[in-house]
């Protein structure tokens, strides 16, 4: 995820857990044509590549006899960066819950990395999580502990020793410029910064895969605007990013795959889509 | 190696949240620490009990059966003999009545009374150690259907001592085991409690570990050490407490209570000490696990 020698010394510790942008391009090169290659080269997620996340007809019933999600089919490349929007109550954070085994479909399939999520053993369940790095609207921060602390907190669970600890976090702070805020405490930071740190405690492992709900839902927009710069950025080295949101202005101003959830169900998958269903202006449409 | 990081991120936050939340903490340690002091004063009754009861069964074991004075002695080896054979005995010693008159004489408490003798009154006996207290019965009456017993006064079998001393000491052991039970319940539920008010203060913490993805264990540990560190505290506090008045409290009740022979034990102290601290830990252990495991499971 994080450049420099800490990436290899990272991919010897814990397998491969991350995709760099070089990885993304290779394969996009390999892909194209003689004729393709005459024309500049576009970084494009790459959708024959083995798929990262798979739906297959997915439905969430929850106890109280709401039925969240209906028939969901959704696949995600590696490397893509997909908006689910949709009004409150649409399903978006059930499709996360679901996303990192929270909750289990009622019907339906979810693969991630060819494994299938409802298979998998309580047991393992942490060390997929390991995988995926995780950011919410209302930071989930730890107060008692210093902005260190709090980004260490991942590493330290997984048992990580204390020099691996100190060079991952300082990157990962840097990654999300919150170098020299080490020791404060999240009360004393801004609610941006705050987020800054729920990222950089999402980074701070290198998952291969992020998922955000709702992250700048609290958010004032020139500070969700930034928030969103980091994503793309992280985005931009490999990871493949999963983000639910309300914030339409930043959907349509970055023009990228936009997955419309309406009352369970995918209304609508655009490559390059914006927040409200614009038809005549899409350019491409994926199905 | 990640064991150790593990352990000592589990020990910290244990410690940190025994601290956090000291009333609590201090009150579930001084209730353990009466239920352990109680445990204990069972388990040091049940020892002086049984050392009591030690005591008389070894009397009561050995049974005196009675020969009446005509019986042949080839009758009465024949017997022996068939005593000895007998699974259930663990010896026989014949004594004829000069040995018997001898031994009564010979015991200072029949000092005036052996000064009135003519003769020799005594019979002749079978001294009979039995293995087991509860064959004692079988052989009385085996005896009593000896043809060479003195019909008048064949045994020296008391039955119903030894059969209520039997039921006694069986009562007293569900007894005790009954109040273990009871105390080893209130004493989880406590702990369990005592976790719960910890697990609510760092639920927070909880739900973070586990979408970073703590495993179970690695979620469970702090509290599973931090029960056993309130059982163990609070075993140390009730064992210093036993160790300092088992004494005296022996040494009074001996004063006050003559004819139970009770003595002070020091051999029982590392086991009391033993039992005590590994059933604190335990419990707390136990309370803890049960008091967390529907929070941490994934
Ligand atoms: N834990 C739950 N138990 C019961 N119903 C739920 C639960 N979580 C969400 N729901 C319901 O499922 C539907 C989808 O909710 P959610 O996935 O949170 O939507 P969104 O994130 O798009 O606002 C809503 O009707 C909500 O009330
Ligand atoms: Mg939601």
């Amino acid at each position: 995820m994080l450049v420099g020698p800490s990436r290899l010394e990272l991919s010897e510790l814990s397998g491969r857990l991350s995709y760099t942008a070089r990885d993304l391009a290779q394969r996009a090169r390999r892909r194209l044509t003689s004729q393709q290659k005459t024309q500049l080269m576009v970084l494009t997620p790459d959708f024959t590549a083995r798929p990262v996340i798979s739906f297959q007809h997915v439905w969430k019933r929850y106890p109280t006899g709401t039925e969240a999600l209906r028939d969901v089919n959704l696949v995600v490349p590696e490397g893509d960066f997909v908006f689910l929007v949709g009004p409150s109550g649409a399903g978006k954070s059930t499709l996360v819950r679901l996303l990192i085994r929270e909750e289990k479909p009622t019907k339906g399939k979810i693969f991630v990395e060819g494994v299938e999520l409802g298979r998998m053993k309580r047991r393992q369940l942490p060390f997929y999580r390991r995988k995926v790095g995780l950011v919410f609207q209302d930071f989930k921060l730890l107060p008692n502990l210093t902005i260190y602390e709090n980004v260490a907190f991942a590493l330290r669970v997984h048992g990580q020793p204390d020099a691996f600890i100190r060079t991952r976090v300082a990157e990962a702070l840097d990654t999300v410029g919150l170098s020299g805020k080490e020791l404060t405490y999240p009360a004393n930071l801004s609610g941006g910064e705050q987020q800054r740190v729920a990222i950089a405690r999402a980074l701070v492992h290198a998952p291969s895969m992020i998922i955000a709900d709702e992250p700048t839902g609290n958010l004032d927009p020139a500070t969700a605007w930034e928030i969103m710069q980091l994503f793309m950025r992280i985005n931009a080295r490999g990871a493949t990013v999963v983000m639910a949101t309300h914030n339409r202005e930043i959907v349509d101003l970055l023009r990228r795959r936009v997955v419309a959830i309406d009352a369970g169900q995918i209304a609508r998958d655009d490559r390059s889509g914006r927040y409200h269903d614009d038809s005549s202006k899409s350019q491409i449409r994926a199905q | 190696m990640t064991i150790l990081r593990n352990l000592r991120f589990a020990l910290n936050s244990a410690w940190q949240s025994f601290w956090r939340n000291l009333a609590v903490s201090l009150a579930a340690v001084v209730s353990i620490t009466l239920i352990l002091i109680l445990a204990g004063v069972n388990l040091l009754v049940g020892h002086a009990f049984s050392q009591v009861l030690d005591g008389f069964r070894d009397k009561v074991s050995v049974m005196s059966i009675n020969v009446a004075d005509d019986t042949p002695l080839t009758s009465v080896y024949a017997f022996q003999q068939q005593l000895q054979g007998d699974p259930r005995v663990a010896t026989v010693r014949f004594v004829t009545k000069e040995e018997a008159l001898a031994e009564f004489v010979r015991d200072p408490n029949n000092a005036v009374l052996s000064q009135q003798i003519q003769g020799n009154p005594l019979d002749a006996k079978l001294e009979v150690r039995v293995r087991s207290l509860n064959d004692v019965a079988a052989i009385d009456s085996m005896a009593r259907q000896w043809p060479g017993v003195d019909p008048t006064d064949p045994t020296n079998y008391q039955g119903e001592f030894v059969t209520r001393m039997l039921q006694l000491s069986q009562w007293l052991g569900f007894a005790g085991i009954g109040l273990m039970a009871i105390l080893v319940i209130v004493s989880v539920v406590i702990v369990m409690n005592t976790i719960r008010t910890a697990v609510y203060h760092r639920r927070k913490e909880i739900e973070v570990m586990k979408l970073v993805g703590a495993t179970e264990w690695f979620v469970r540990g702090p509290f599973v050490l931090e029960g056993i560190m309130t059982g163990v505290i609070a075993a140390a506090i009730a064992l210093s407490l036993l160790v300092i008045s088992y004494p005296p409290a022996v040494s009074r009740f001996s004063a006050d209570i003559t004819f139970i022979p009770l003595t002070y034990d020091p051999t029982f102290i590392s086991s009391l000490a033993r039992d005590l601290l590994a059933g604190g830990a335990l419990l707390g252990a136990l309370g803890s696990y049960i008091g967390v495991r529907r929070f941490v499971r994934l």
